[in-house]
Formats: C-alpha cells, sequence, structure tokens
C-alpha cells in the first residue's frame, strides 16, 4: 500500500503525529526520522501528541518514541489515553449486506461475511468464507466457513435450516418435529461438530472469554 | 434386465412427481427392487421435498454430470425404505446445466446398479424434457382428467413416438368418480379415445395425498389411503403381473351397512378400499 505510516501535522499547540499500524514500527519510526530530518529546525523546541490508527502503541514502543523525539528536541505530551484512537480495520473483514429474501435457487458465494437483513427460504443456498448472519429466518443450506475456517459461525434470529455446513462439518436438523425455538440462535464448530446455542448464551459467554482474558 | 422410466406429462401440476416418488417406492417397498428415482427438474426440484430428504443433499445430478462428485457420493438412500435411492436435481442451476448425452451416459452408469431407474421429467417439452427422455427406455405419462392436461399429454405421446419410444403407457391422476358419474369431469374412456395409448393405471383424487407430500412420506406405504392402492396396483402392473383395472364407483352403503355403523359395528366397508374399491 502506497499509504505512508506516518502524516505530521501542525497544530495551533504544537504538532500532531499520527501513526498508521499497517506498517512494522520500525517502519513508523523510520518515517518519522526522516520528517523530523528534513525539518530538524523548525521541529526543535516543539510539543507533539500522537494518534495510533487502525491498533495501537505498546508501552515499550510509547517509550520508544518519545526518546526519539527527544532527540529531535521534541517533546511528547503525555497522554491519558494514547490507546484509545483505535479504527476498525474494515478492509480486512469485506461484508456483504443483502436487505432482501434469499430464495429457493438462489445461491450467495461470498468471500467473506455475508449479512442479510431478510429471510434465507428453503432452497436457497448461502456460502461464505467468512460468517453468515441472518437478521430473519434462516431455512435454507448455509455454509459458512466455506474455505476451511473453522471459526466460523452461522448465526440467525431464527435458525431453522435444511442443512449447516461449517468448513468442512456438515449437519442437518433432526428427522423427529420438535419445537421450534423463539428466540436468536447461533452454530458453531466444537470438536468438529456443529453445535446450535441461543444466541445470549454465546454472547454471554463470548462477554466472560474477553473478561478472562483481559484478567 | 433393468428399465429405465421417464415420467412425463407436458403439463405441470398434474402430479409426475408424486406418481414417481409412490412407484419408485412401492417397488422398493413391496417388489424389493432396487429403485433409484433421478429428479430432472433441474433449477425446480421438488422429488427430494416429497421423499423427505431435502436436507441430507450434499452433491447433485450436475454435479455428477460434471465430474464434480462420484455418483455413490450424490445417491441419498431413504431414510426408510430399503433398496430405495434418490438422484436430486441441483437447485441452483437450470436446465441448460445439463445435455441429452450426458443423461443417457448418467442412466447407463445406473441401470448397471438398479433393478429401475425412474426419472422424473420436469413440465414443458423444451431442454429439460429432452434431458430426461434421453436416456430411457420406456414412458409413463401422466395426466388429469382436464382438456389441457389431455392435449398437452397428447402432444408429449406425438413427441415420444418422433424420439423412437415404443407404447408408452398412461397414467390417469386425481380423478373424482362421482365427477365423472354427474358428467362433470372426463371419463377414462373419453381420455383413452383421444391418447390411445395403454392404460397403466388411474389413482382417484385423494386428501391423503396432499397430507403425505406435504410430510414426505409416499402414499403408497399408507394402507389406508385409496390413492396408495392404486399406486400398489401400479407397481404390480409394471412388475408385469395381471391386476383388474380399478371401478370407480363408491359402493353404497347397503341399509344393513347403515344400521351397522349406527351401532358403531366396523363393517367391511367402513375401512374403504378392499371391498369399496375394486382393483
Amino acid at each position: 500500500m502506497a499509504l505512508e505510516p506516518v502524516i505530521i501535522k501542525g497544530t495551533r499547540d504544537g504538532i500532531t503525529i499520527i501513526i498508521e499500524r499497517y506498517a512494522d514500527f520500525e517502519r513508523v519510526k523510520n518515517s518519522i526520522v526522516e520528517k523530523l530530518e528534513n525539518g530538524r529546525d523548525f521541529f526543535a523546541g516543539g510539543t507533539a501528541r500522537v494518534k495510533v490508527k487502525n491498533g495501537s502503541l505498546s508501552d515499550e514502543e510509547y517509550l520508544e518514541l518519545e526518546q526519539l523525539l527527544e532527540d529531535y528536541g521534541v517533546s511528547l505530551k503525555k497522554q491519558l489515553h494514547p490507546k484509545t484512537y483505535i479504527f476498525p480495520d474494515q478492509s480486512r473483514i469485506p461484508i456483504l449486506l443483502l436487505k432482501r429474501t434469499i430464495r429457493s435457487g438462489q445461491k450467495i458465494s461470498y468471500k467473506g461475511t455475508v449479512v442479510i437483513l431478510g429471510d434465507a427460504n428453503p432452497g436457497s443456498e448461502i456460502v461464505a468464507y467468512g460468517d453468515i448472519l441472518v437478521m430473519g429466518v434462516l431455512r435454507g443450506m448455509a455454509h459458512a466457513g466455506a474455505d476451511g475456517d473453522v471459526s466460523a459461525i452461522v448465526a440467525a434470529f431464527r435458525l431453522q435450516p435444511t442443512q449447516l455446513r461449517i468448513a468442512d462439518v456438515i449437519s442437518r436438523p433432526p428427522e423427529e418435529i420438535q419445537e421450534i425455538p423463539r428466540f436468536p440462535e447461533i452454530a458453531r464448530l466444537k470438536d468438529k461438530t456443529i453445535i446450535i446455542e441461543p444466541y445470549y448464551q454465546f454472547s454471554f459467554n463470548c462477554i466472560k472469554r474477553k473478561q478472562e482474558g483481559i484478567k | 434386465m433393468s428399465q429405465v422410466l421417464v415420467i412425463t406429462s407436458g403439463k405441470g401440476g398434474v402430479g409426475k412427481t408424486t406418481t414417481t416418488a409412490n412407484i419408485g417406492t412401492g417397488l422398493a417397498l413391496y417388489k424389493q427392487r432396487k429403485v433409484v428415482m433421478v429428479d430432472a427438474d433441474i433449477g425446480l426440484r421438488n422429488l427430494d421435498v416429497v421423499m423427505g430428504l431435502e436436507n441430507r443433499i450434499v452433491y447433485d445430478l450436475v454435479d455428477v454430470t460434471h465430474g464434480l462428485c462420484r455418483l455413490k457420493q450424490a445417491l441419498i438412500k431413504d431414510k426408510r425404505f430399503e433398496n430405495l435411492y434418490l438422484l436430486p436435481a441441483a437447485q441452483t442451476k437450470d436446465k441448460t446445466a445439463v445435455t441429452p448425452e450426458q443423461m443417457e451416459k448418467l442412466c447407463d452408469e445406473l441401470r448397471k446398479d438398479f433393478d429401475y431407474v425412474l426419472i422424473d421429467c420436469p413440465a414443458g417439452i423444451e431442454q429439460g424434457f429432452k434431458n430426461a427422455i434421453a436416456g430411457a427406455d420406456k414412458a409413463i405419462i401422466v395426466t388429469t382428467p382436464e382438456v389441457s392436461a389431455v392435449r398437452d399429454a397428447d402432444r408429449i405421446v406425438g413427441l415420444l413416438e418422433a424420439s423412437g419410444f415404443e407404447e408408452p403407457k398412461l397414467l390417469i391422476n386425481r380423478i373424482r368418480p362421482d365427477m365423472v358419474k354427474r358428467g362433470d369431469m372426463m371419463s377414462i374412456e373419453d381420455m383413452i379415445d383421444i391418447l390411445a395409448i395403454e392404460l397403466l393405471g388411474v389413482v382417484p383424487e385423494d386428501e391423503k395425498i396432499v397430507v403425505s407430500t406435504n410430510r414426505g412420506e409416499p402414499a403408497v406405504a399408507d394402507e389406508t389411503s385409496r390413492a396408495g392402492q392404486a399406486y400398489r396396483n401400479i407397481t404390480r402392473r409394471i412388475e408385469g403381473e395381471e391386476v383388474p383395472l380399478m371401478t370407480l364407483q363408491e359402493v353404497e352403503p347397503t341399509f344393513m351397512d347403515k344400521l351397522r355403523m349406527l351401532f358403531g359395528i366396523k363393517t367391511r366397508t367402513a375401512k374403504g378400499e378392499g371391498a369399496k374399491w375394486t382393483f
């Protein structure tokens, strides 16, 4: 990508260094040095703020940056939350949003996540490399993680598929007619079998896992 | 010796798929024949739904003809009946996905492993029809007692004869004896007069067909279904047995029957078929 890893902007109370976290930190540093060398006298004695796009700086990196700027006579303004500028990394998860009903005989194939604002009827097929989210009734066939992603999920407001596939695992609903749950559900792979659980349980578990991870 | 039968009609909605499902089940269940039903209606597949096998489909007919899977992988074994298999159609493609030559090759392949290959033909006389009849030895023409259905059946007979089919057989579906009696519906004789082909069987209108179709359970296995009985007889005729045609008049209950019914005693006719319907 031709995108500059670092952009320096002048503001009323000093300069702002905007760092794109696509690049590794070495490139970021090189770019800063390059820019500061060009205007050594101009920058000396000034103050700087740091903004980080698409990611964050670790504490070590932040210290390193502070050191580097000091060499050029630029003092880094202490910021309370230097890591809060996290922009969603949209370019890496392609999402297909469809606002319609997917009918019998229609096939949606997409190398990413598929979101459907509508129903997917019996006889329809949704094949996605990523996740599949149906904000309606899923009655057709859904294949998430079609290129082998075992962490892919299929979620639907009402999950009543004729067949579910995640990565290379295929399952179908039990033959005997059972009561249809009246709540959103989510299907995922667990030990090479597809399991279906209520969505609230899934999201609860997600939050729990996250919290435990932070601790 | 194995046979490839195509079930066709020209007109839609006369019961080709129901007939395929019932004859297939009948041959497998009552005659212990090894049967495969092929859904040739690519893009509008139904046979899998009628058989209740929709959720087992992984590969289909188009995958087989295009070499994306082996034939054995696409065949679905029926969940209730031994010896019965289904080759489903693709739903997301159309009729042009397959050529008559590919169908012929497929039928010859299936012929090796099965006693009967039943092909469920799509409505119409275009590519889908040409595909369906390509590999078949014999044809069963389904019609209903309607002028339009008989007209289309006649067209089909002509096309089949032109493609070298000898003696297609006629199956009259959804006949209502009471209406025929009143003169409100074409009779069997009227239809045979026009089509001039051999009659394979007559299936009466039966509400149970609707129920069984929706449940994915062919009526032929239902001993209490009148249409099921008709299909059982058709099965036997396909096997070469001489089974007299059913007389369609409902037997009026006699005074004694009415008396028995009044007292809640089950009579021979209470369950229907055997006594009321002679086949």
